[in-house]
């Protein structure tokens, strides 16, 4: 006691600081594996214009999506006798519903898929989320019934490719870092088509499990799925028929 | 308490590192998101990609303003706006899967064995590759279109497909034909993953697609406008 009592505050202070300094370039090191394996400062600059540029696609998203709303109020103000351009309206009102440019809410299912923890025993590559991981699970999701899907916010629809790009995927050219969270709308037993599939639980069974992927859900009442904010403008096709009924 | 200036000069040392620790952890974790785990050739990767998506949102803002511009000048004047209309209609049909629709494209026939996920693997790269409307066997590939089931037993919309079947997708057909066949692309990825599969490229000035056959309509989901 009496030689505790000796040592001075100052030292006290300066222990407990680098011990805290040992915690943070502790917890600093474990954060840079697995995904973090490149270290260079050269990339600060690539790093940069790539959060740069995924700003302005933020904009430019928020933008279509407000001009697309705009157009749905001025569409809505005709005057009575215009019965023609009413039911127009309507046919195009149904077409973007349809074609997944419109938010839609309702029952569902919401999955998060995030990479393994460090040391859980699969190979550090295996433990990994892939764009086919979360390809599957779209695919999967759509066979159980679902009429609506996002991942991390990007709406899938008719052109959606899902990629690697190193380590984290993209999905309609939108930069997305794990974890990933997909969201699906359907009937009230999605979750029960989902689970009883056979390729649903072969992919749980030889893939989750083995590689230690976390893979969590919920069943919600109400899941909300955003509208397509990307390019609608085709090149190369014409339409040649009158719609399906 | 600090008696000397060397010992206050220790601590304040230790604090600062400390300081610049802490920021350094939160922005690597906050800020770049996951970013700094690329290598340059990913992140210069995902640049160009950024910079060809952000080009075409460009695009569609500005044909989005010209078409709002328009439509507001002919409900100013009382004026019919149905031209337009119908035009918007056709271009969201078509682009969604409800229409037929026709334009350059390519032809590809997979001939062996392959399953539901390998055939999903191909699709998600002519998608990637800027094809505007494809078809599988005459069955056009909107949302909730699924190729699955094991080697030998593939079936899309409840069509089985055989071990040879064709896919048509419109889009250009050099870049579609490039992005497959390249060295290390989709083709020679499956072929190396399914051996004795066969792979046909077609490039055609014309080809037609077949609308869906499929309600797009949402019965669960309520439109939030």
């Amino acid at each position: 006691m009496d030689r505790l009592r000796s040592i001075p505050s100052w030292q006290v202070t300066l222990s407990v600081a680098l011990l805290v300094l040992g915690f943070l370039i502790a917890a600093q090191i474990s954060s840079e594996g697995p995904r973090i394996r490149y270290t260079t400062q050269e990339r600060a600059p690539l790093v940069d214009t790539v959060l740069g540029l995924q700003k302005q696609q933020d904009a430019l998203k928020a933008q279509i999506l407000d001009i697309r709303t705009q157009f749905g109020a001025l569409e809505g103000q005709l005057p009575a006798s215009a019965a023609q351009e009413k039911e127009m309206n309507a046919e195009l009102e149904k077409a973007r519903i349809g074609a997944g440019l419109v938010q839609l809410s309702g029952s569902g299912l919401v999955f998060r898929l995030e990479d393994a923890d460090v040391g859980a025993g699969a190979p550090v590559a295996d433990g990994l989320v892939t764009a086919r991981d979360v390809r599957i699970l779209v695919q999967e999701l759509w066979i159980a019934g679902a009429e609506a899907i996002s991942v991390n916010n990007e709406r899938v629809a008719a052109p959606t490719a899902i990629l690697d790009i190193g380590n984290s995927i993209l999905v309609n050219s939108a930069y997305l870092a794990p974890p990933y969270e997909i969201r699906a709308i359907g009937s009230r037993d999605l979750y029960g088509a989902l689970t009883s599939a056979a390729s649903f639980i072969e992919f749980v069974q030889d893939r989750v499990g083995p590689s230690g992927l976390r893979l969590s859900f919920a069943e919600l009442d109400d899941v909300t799925i955003p509208a397509y904010a990307g390019s609608v403008t085709v090149r190369f096709m014409r339409a040649t028929e009158p719609a399906v009924p | 308490m600090l008696t000397t200036s060397r010992q206050r000069v220790a601590v304040a040392s230790v604090s600062l590192i400390l300081g610049v620790l802490v920021v350094a952890q939160l922005h690597g974790q906050v800020v770049s998101g996951g970013l700094a785990a690329q290598s340059a050739q990913d992140l210069t990767l995902l640049i160009a990609n950024l910079n060809t998506q952000n080009e075409e949102l460009r695009g569609e803002v500005a044909g989005l303003e010209r078409q709002l511009s328009s439509l507001t000048e002919a409900r100013s004047r009382g004026q019919s706006a149905s031209g337009q209309l119908s035009a918007d209609l056709t271009r969201i049909q078509a682009w969604s899967g409800t229409r037929v629709v026709t334009g350059p494209g390519i032809a590809v026939r997979l001939s062996g064995d392959i399953d539901g996920q390998g055939v999903e693997d191909f699709l998600n790269e002519l998608h990637n590759a800027g094809s505007e409307a494809v078809a599988i066997e005459g069955v056009r590939l909107v949302p909730g279109v699924v190729v699955a089931g094991r080697i030998g037993e593939l079936s899309v919309e409840n069509q089985a497909l055989g071990t040879s079947f064709e896919i048509r997708a419109i889009g250009s057909p050099e870049i579609l034909t490039g992005s497959l066949t390249r060295a290390g692309g989709i083709i020679a990825q499956l072929a190396a993953v399914y051996p004795g599969l066969a792979f046909s490229v077609t490039p055609l000035d014309v080809i037609e697609i077949p609308a869906t056959t499929r309600d797009l309509s949402p019965i669960h989901g309520r439109p939030t406008l």
